[in-house]
């Protein structure tokens, strides 16, 4: 975890950038990185680059950043962790690069000098970062696959500027704040703001698994080298055999966990009760990492109930042989960290508190590195979703497509039944949207739909920002190319979407805030090509077996058996209750399922108004 | 690189008047110089004077009336190689989209400034939202068209008007005639349309009091016709100063060009500049320029850099406080204005553009 930015004043009849401005936005990510800080300017002072160090590889100062290349000619600044970067850095020195640090950083320097753009496909880890050529006086930015890291941009014209964070573009105080429309209607329809779109029309992210050149002439429109949905569609045409499924998922998974691994500093885990983090949790210890710490997340309301993940999470840790920290979270620590939260919130989320506080114990204890199982449940089947969207699609998919049908089975029930109409609006819109993929996933993961927005927006932005952002265009953009299964198609609309735009976001913005980095090894592309083939099979029930399996001491049986029935978060009804004292100038919403989230949706948004 | 065949459909370009057709001539003299561009045929629908343009371009006669413009226009795309399509204005784009789209040829718009500050027709928006490129005199413009329209922001670049040879530092002849001894001399120079009244006149008519109460003997001069002098007449009037306005109405290129050189300050705290050209003819002239901060201004006055940008409420005080300043170096302020906006630098920025949509790109 670190924070990155910078500013290009490309066009020749713009002033050269202020360093106020590129310290102002830097520093706004102290806690992105609190071990050091450097800036660097091109010699005619029209690019400036910034960098905050959060320590994990190569804790010397060599490895500061932004750093040059030997020669001058390259420069960059860089958030994340490459974690093939030993076996990048063997190849560049067989061919007589060499080095003076031990860190990834400085392989991203000598793999562009080498390959140019095309460095990108030979990287695997979690990353955003720029490298300037003062040769050809061009920024390239990158971002990974997934989008772990945040990169965000704007552009006025004249000067081009980045950073980690929104809040920190903004922090410089010469980008506009003028609203989006388009990430307002997301933040409403989704829970969390779908990128590129921000909530202001000038910040904009750069889209995950995407590079983008910067010359004098300015930005090029962002380039895409690798969809999430491409090995699935490759795998899917070239399945594994059944007898194979158990071998080949735990030797990418164990894999992946090695790679994660990487660090000159301790790693722990996030330990809850569930599959994911308990697999992970066993094959560290495959991957021979001893000692482990695990973190877990305990609140009292529970204590003594069949929802107390801790107990369980305990056993884990005990069968494993890791050390195990249980934090107790109470509500009235909710509602004294409240305030940093919504601080911390770089973008309106309806999620994250949960992380933060984990986040939270993390540091208490230490710690500076954390694994997460993050991403188990959208690669490995584990939502509802994965047997809701296709059984809509299924079911009511050939009637939904007589055109009109869904509007006039709307206006009917409305009529004969208008309360079913208020307590069930998704049930409502089912006809109106199962007929395609896209539309049977909003209904799933919508908060509002496009049909509600009205009632709680001005109508003139809701028509305005569904003309910008197009959801189903957007959201069928994750299907390309189609995963050839349901298994596949749903994999990879919860993994561009609310993994992209909610989890992974949330996972930044709350371990940040405690300069803590969050890992991910279930979230990891070269995972994903590997795991793509089994995909398919990985019916809802059958992958999480198999993970559980994954590890030389597989996880004991409650562990999978609990998974099913899942656990209670008591911070829902904290959010309920802190609300409905603060919200009572929001207008009333109809009740409805969800209506937590909604209710806690509408806070958030006043939060960033 | 493949050699590019250019339709361009323009209000007016050569043998126009005001800052569209200039601007537009400046564009296509520029891009007609750009290596790879074989040939441009302008379509423009005004062209009231006589005007020879450059090498490689040719401009149809006029076509005043949209419908004959229109058909004259397909006709035209119709009957030869047409690669690349520019459409000088936004009330042209949906036969320019469509001319494209027939061709496949690559479509370039220009926005200059208030026609493009609201989100035009659905169709226009539409047959923008195809474009390959589209261009705008300034950031401000830049904001609201990429506020409107849903294309990819990278594809929404800034080309800010560029300055005439004749406006350039030297001694005025006006200067003693207009301002003779001690007095000092301020500028506007805008159209006074009462449908618009966005330039200012009455914004600096009624800061003049306050300015001459802190010692400055000073006459106001303002260039340019339209509807609203009565008013600012009567305004003068009523603030006591009629005797230190000047109307002069629309002047020439040359004694507009001495106009700016006779003058201490040039002033328009504008609220409606595209860009504001009339700005960067005075600090390419080695003359000051004062101008609200908001919309275009900031962009030709370099935000700052170049000329002063205020708030409204602080006219007075930055008026009395750039005539109370020591003169800067004409030459210098006019070479800094040339630097950012000069023909050089226009040129190499039309090129770049063009760069951007090579297929290659």
């Amino acid at each position: 975890m670190c924070g990155i930015n910078g500013i290009f004043a490309y066009h020749s009849a713009s002033s050269p950038p202020r360093e106020d401005e590129l310290l102002a936005t830097r520093d706004y990510m102290r806690a992105r990185g609190p071990d050091g800080s450097g800036i660097w300017w091109s010699a005619d002072r029209r690019c400036g680059l910034g960098h905050r160090r959060l320590t994990i590889l190569d804790l010397s100062d060599r490895a500061s950043q932004p750093m040059v290349s030997d020669e001058g000619r390259y420069v960059v600044t860089f958030n994340g962790e490459i974690f093939n970067y030993r076996t990048l850095r063997d190849e560049l020195e067989s061919t007589g690069t060499r080095f003076r640090t031990t860190s990834d950083t400085e392989v991203l320097l000598h793999l562009y000098a080498r390959d140019g753009v095309a460095m990108v496909h030979r990287l695997r880890g979690m990353y955003a970062f720029a490298i300037w050529d003062n040769a050809r006086r061009e920024l390239l930015l990158a971002r990974d696959p997934y989008g772990i890291k945040p990169l965000y941009i704007a552009n006025d014209g004249w000067t081009f500027r980045f950073a980690s964070q929104v809040k920190a573009v903004l922090a410089g105080g010469r980008v506009s704040r003028d609203p989006e429309p388009a990430g307002m209607v997301g933040f409403h329809l989704f829970g969390s703001v779908p990128e590129p779109f921000t909530l202001y029309r000038d910040v904009r992210s750069l889209p995950a698994g995407h590079t983008q050149r910067v010359d004098a002439a300015g930005p090029r429109e962002p380039k895409c080298f690798a969809r999430l949905a491409e090995p699935l569609a490759a795998g899917a045409q070239d399945p594994a055999p059944a007898g194979e499924l158990h071998d080949r998922a735990r030797d990418a998974v164990l894999d992946s966990i090695r790679a994660h691994l990487l660090a000159d500093v301790e790693v722990g885990i996030f330990l809850s009760g569930g599959v994911d983090s308990g697999a992970v949790l066993g094959l560290m210890r495959d991957a021979r990492q001893d000692n482990v710490r695990a973190i877990t997340i305990a609140f009292a309301e529970f204590r003594g109930t069949t929802a107390d993940e801790a107990p369980l999470a305990a056993r884990v840790a005990n069968h494993y042989g890791a050390t195990h920290i249980v934090r107790e979270v109470r509500e009235s620590e909710f509602r004294d960290d409240l305030p940093a939260i919504l601080e911390a919130m770089d973008q309106p989320s309806i999620d994250g508190v949960n992380t933060w506080f984990v986040a939270k114990a993390a540091k208490e204890a230490g710690l500076k590195v954390a694994l997460s199982g993050l991403g188990g449940d959208e690669l490995l089947a584990g939502y509802s979703s994965f047997v809701d969207v296709p059984r809509w699609h299924r079911r009511f998919g050939p009637l939904a497509a007589i055109p009109g049908i869904g509007r006039f089975a709307a206006l009917l029930i409305r009529h004969l039944a208008p309360g079913f109409a208020r307590e069930r609006p998704k049930a409502l819109a089912l006809l109106e949207y199962a007929n395609r993929w896209t539309g049977a996933y909003l209904l799933r993961r919508g908060l509002f739909l496009p049909t509600e927005l009205p009632e709680i927006m001005d109508p003139g932005l809701v028509r305005e920002g569904l003309h910008r952002l197009q959801p189903f265009r957007r959201l069928a953009q994750s299907l390309e190319p189609d995963p050839r299964s349901d298994v596949g198609r749903v994999c990879a609309l919860e993994s561009a979407n609310y993994l992209r735009n909610q989890l992974l976001r949330d996972a930044d913005w709350a371990g940040m805030a405690h300069s803590l980095e969050i890992r991910v090894p279930l979230v990891d592309f070269t995972l994903l090509g590997r795991l793509a083939p089994l995909v398919p099979v990985f019916k809802p029930g059958v992958g999480k077996a198999v993970l559980a399996k994954a590890p030389t001491h597989a996880l004991p049986d409650e562990i999978l058996a609990k998974n099913k029935t899942g656990f209670g978060v008591p911070t829902g009804a904290w959010m309920n209750a802190v609300m409905r004292e603060k919200t009572e100038t929001i207008q009333p919403l109809q009740q409805s399922a969800g209506l937590v989230s909604r209710r806690w949706s509408r806070a958030v948004m006043q939060a960033f108004a | 690189m493949r050699h590019q065949n250019v339709l361009a459909l323009v209000t007016d370009a050569y043998g126009g008047r005001g800052g569209i057709a200039q601007y537009n001539c400046d564009f296509l003299s520029a891009l007609a110089g750009c290596g790879t561009v074989l040939s441009i045929t302008v379509m423009p629908r005004h062209a009231p004077d006589p005007a020879l343009p450059p090498a490689r371009v040719r401009q149809a006669p006029p076509r005043r009336g949209r419908l004959s413009f229109t058909v004259m226009a397909l006709v035209t795309a119709l009957s030869r190689r047409v690669d690349l399509v520019f459409c000088g204005h936004l009330h042209l784009a949906l036969v320019a989209a469509s001319i494209a789209y027939l061709k496949g040829a690559k479509l370039i718009i220009q926005m200059h400034g208030v026609e493009a500050w609201r989100r035009p027709s659905r169709l226009r928006c539409a047959a923008i939202e195809t474009a390959d490129l589209v261009l705008c005199v300034s950031r401000h413009t830049r904001a609201r068209v990429v506020g409107w329209a849903d294309i990819p922001p990278e594809r929404v670049m800034v080309l800010p008007n560029t300055i005439e040879d004749i406006f350039r530092p030297k001694d005025s002849l006006l200067r003693t005639k207009l301002a003779p001894e001690s007095k000092r001399m301020l500028l506007t120079v805008g159209r006074m349309d009462s449908s618009e009244r966005y330039k200012g006149h009455d914004r600096v008519i009624a800061a003049l009091p306050a300015v001459i109460a802190k010692g400055h003997d000073l006459v106001y001069v303002v260039v340019g016709d339209g509807d609203d002098q009565r008013r600012l007449r009567n305004l003068a009037r009523e603030v006591g100063v009629a005797e230190r306005v000047r109307f002069l109405g629309r002047v020439g290129p040359e004694r507009l060009a001495d106009l700016y050189r006779a003058t201490d300050l040039f002033v328009m705290p504008s609220t409606g500049e595209g860009f504001g050209i009339a700005f960067l003819e005075a600090l390419a002239s080695g003359t000051p320029a004062l101008g609200l901060n908001v919309a275009g201004a900031a962009d030709a006055l370099g935000d700052g850099e170049l000329g002063t940008l205020v708030s409204e409420d602080e006219l007075a005080v930055a008026i009395d406080r750039l005539l109370s300043a020591p003169s800067r170096d004409p030459h210098a302020l006019s070479e800094s204005a040339r630097a950012k906006f000069g023909r050089d630098a226009f040129g190499l920025r039309v090129c770049a553009a063009l760069d951007r949509i090579r297929p290659t790109a």
